[in-house]
């Protein structure tokens, strides 16, 4: 109980008592699923490199709750680490729509973003919100690896401002139409 | 490069309408075939040499003149650009060491594993009807080396077993390395 007064002080109050404690089901849902932000293990090119390194111990992502899973069933959210090509394109939509809901996807450096230095290429998707929605894009190239944990940073307080009323469970990208892509 | 002399005299004791090419690709000896002999000298070269191993196969396209970024220039070349905006050709000066033809230009890299010899060899065909015999059936290293360069610049290897893409996906038309390559729009360009 004292984690819950700890992590969600103006929410939660003390009740007379001490037994039971008072809070929103949005609240608590949303500081479950902010606090186990599970991604899939999947890298496409060079940031696949700087997301490792997220991974280890220097940078230690675990201490986040971000665990890497690896299979699309168990996983949170994807992170596009890499130059999206259009023969890859196909196998992302499949891993996006093997994902559990809520599901999310963080854009990881400047070829994921818009196509970065292959903008001109026959080859590659520029852009992988062309294909899926996108929650979080991450500039660089690749970009440092404070980087990415700093967008998990904002991917979870986007999560915890999402309200279940409104859109039924679904992210906002849900909520826009992703379930029909 | 008393090695190079050397070698290029065996070869040419057992193969004597052979010349060195003009441009010598550095650290190797450079030979010029003729696009015909290509089968024959390669099985010359395997069966008599010891030359056992196919490094590489790769090809260049000599059309010219290109513009900076390598393309033959058209009035509108990019397929992203907005329509009737400001064409953007840029040409490059003429190189003067670059002889621009209208050829391919097929480079295979041999080895001699039991002796660490290796030679270099180019064929050159023309680029309206680019054909050469496949080695697939001496090496087999050559199946997917020619395969890879049938997808990127289009030259067509007679009597190989399987000469289809291996690279690009299936959507995509035309043969991208050539330097008159025009990208068609396809379902993942907007």
């Amino acid at each position: 109980m004292g984690v819950v007064l700890e992590k969600l002080p103006g929410i939660s109050g003390r009740v007379p008592g001490g037994e039971i404690v008072l809070t929103t089901a949005d609240a608590i849902i949303g500081w479950g699923r902010k606090s186990s932000v599970w991604p899939l293990t999947f890298g496409l090119a060079c940031c696949a490199i700087e997301m490792m390194g997220s991974y280890a111990s220097r940078f230690d992502f675990d201490r986040m709750g971000v665990i890497p899973r690896p299979t699309p069933r168990q996983a949170d959210v994807m992170i596009i680490a890499g130059t999206v090509v259009k023969k890859m394109a196909d196998p992302i939509i499949q891993i996006y729509h093997q994902m559990p809901e809520p599901r999310f996807v963080i854009s990881m450096g400047s070829c994921a973003n818009c196509g970065g230095p292959y903008y001109d290429s026959y080859s590659v998707v520029k852009g992988v919100d062309k294909i899926i929605p996108v929650d979080i894009y991450i500039g660089g190239c690749p970009p440092r690896p404070e980087a990415l944990q700093y967008a998990v940073i904002k991917l979870q307080e986007k999560i915890s401002r999402m309200k279940l009323k409104n859109t039924h469970g679904a992210t906002f990208q849900q909520a826009k139409g992703s379930r029909e892509l | 490069m008393t090695a190079h002399e050397d070698l290029f005299t065996e070869i040419k004791a057992g193969y004597p309408k052979l010349e060195k090419d003009r441009a010598q690709v550095e650290p190797y000896l450079t030979l010029k075939v003729l696009a015909k002999d290509v089968a024959a000298f390669f099985a010359f070269l395997k069966d008599t040499l010891g030359f056992d191993y196919l490094d590489m196969v790769t090809a260049v396209d000599w059309k010219g003149p290109v513009n900076r970024l390598g393309y033959i220039t058209e009035p509108n070349p990019n397929p992203f650009l907005p329509d009737g905006a400001t064409p953007q050709v840029q040409q490059a000066p003429a190189a003067p060491n670059v002889a621009y033809r209208e050829s391919f230009e097929v480079v295979y890299l041999a080895s001699a594993l039991s002796r660490g010899r290796k030679v270099m060899v180019k064929a050159e065909v023309p680029r309206n009807s680019p054909n050469l015999p496949s080695l697939a059936g001496l090496y087999k290293t050559a199946d997917w080396q020619e395969r890879e360069v049938y997808d990127l610049l289009g030259v067509t290897f007679d009597g190989h077993p399987n000469l289809k893409k291996i690279l690009t996906p299936d959507f995509i038309q035309g043969h991208p390395l050539r330097k008159d390559y025009v990208h068609q729009k396809d379902r993942y360009d907007d």
